[in-house]
């Protein structure tokens, strides 16, 4: 299958700014959210994008069709940036893994979705770092299995092994929003 | 595909099974269609687990955002003054007008610290919209709003 962005690549090698305007509207807002949920930091994540993109005006030129999608290469190119900053933030003493949210208060209270996603953000957050690479590039950013555990860098088995773990701990963290959803669903 | 693997596969990707496996994808639908009550409720329990997660949703990127991106490609500009494309485009003269009024704005509202050429901010401003780009449209929006 044809890599739908090979004719926009080639133009943006070639200088032309309105190809580049168009790469920068298609895969801008997936590149900022695959950043924001690795790093949980929206600032963080605008700095990640733009290097991103950096790292496209500087390849486009050389970049050669058929040796893989374009859009995998610039997901492998956020993940690894955003990998290298969690790792960073551990070594300076910066906190990278929040707490596990707390559930006791919410599970008797009834949670409008904007809690409710505030709360998908944190569990989120809270996984350890290969998980939540996992689960974003599979539910978020819509890779395949075999893309997501290229860009990760592990076996399609190990890929599965980590999305198997971080839906059950999501699932332990968000259990009183799922019973909350649940009885909303029961009840019309 | 047997339960096990069924099973094995839901707890790992959801219900969703457009994001199993290509190569089980097909088998799997098969197996659910005749499944027992027992498995389909546990495909359900994970169906309103996903719409948790679906709840995170992406959010647009700002105009500043888009435009220093655009403005680290060093790439030659090869658009024209706004006024200009009324007559190499062939566009309404509303567009022309509006694209005029988004590219004065953001310059205006991208600041002047460093003393940037205005003119390029303009045009990534106008290639933001021409290009149909969501933070150029919005900007737009937001610019016939404050007319009225």
């Amino acid at each position: 299958m044809r890599d739908p962005d090979e004719d926009l690549v080639s133009r943006v090698g070639a200088g032309d700014s309105r190809a580049a305007a168009e790469l920068v509207r298609r895969h801008l807002p997936r590149m900022v959210g695959l950043a924001r949920r690795m790093l949980g930091d929206a600032s963080e994540a605008e700095d990640v994008a733009q290097e991103v993109f950096l790292r496209v005006w500087r390849h486009a030129a050389a970049w050669k069709p058929g040796q893989a999608k374009f859009e995998t290469w610039m997901h492998r190119v956020a993940m690894n940036l955003c990998l290298d900053r969690l790792r960073r933030n551990v070594r300076n003493g910066g906190e990278v893994t929040p707490e596990m949210p707390d559930t006791r208060a919410s599970a008797t209270r009834a949670l409008d979705d904007r809690q409710r996603r505030d709360r998908v953000r944190d569990a989120l957050q809270a996984l350890p770092e290969r998980q939540r690479a996992a689960l974003v590039l599979c539910y978020y950013q819509d890779r395949t299995n075999i893309e997501a555990a290229d860009i990760i860098g592990v076996s399609v088995d190990a890929l599965e092994s980590l999305l198997s773990r971080a839906r059950r701990s999501l699932k332990t963290a968000l259990s009183a929003e799922r019973a909350d959803l649940l009885s909303g669903l029961e009840t019309g | 595909m047997n339960e096990a693997r069924f099973m094995e596969l839901l707890g790992a990707y959801g219900a969703d099974l457009a994001r199993w496996p290509e190569d089980e994808r097909t088998h799997a639908e098969v197996f659910l269609d005749g499944a027992s009550h027992r498995v389909k409720d546990v495909w359900e329990s994970e169906r309103s687990f996903d719409h948790l997660l679906a709840l995170e949703k992406d959010v647009p990127p700002s105009i500043s955002l888009e435009t220093a991106i655009l403005g680290s490609s060093n790439i030659r500009r090869h658009v024209r003054r706004p006024l200009d494309l009324f007559g190499r485009f062939n566009l309404p003269r509303w567009a022309t007008g509006g694209a005029l009024a988004a590219s004065l704005a953001l310059g205006l509202a991208v600041g002047y610290a460093a003393e940037p050429d205005p003119s390029l901010e303009q045009d990534y401003a106008t290639l933001l919209t021409v290009s149909g780009g969501g933070a150029g449209s919005m900007f737009l929006s937001a610019m016939n709003d404050a007319e009225r």
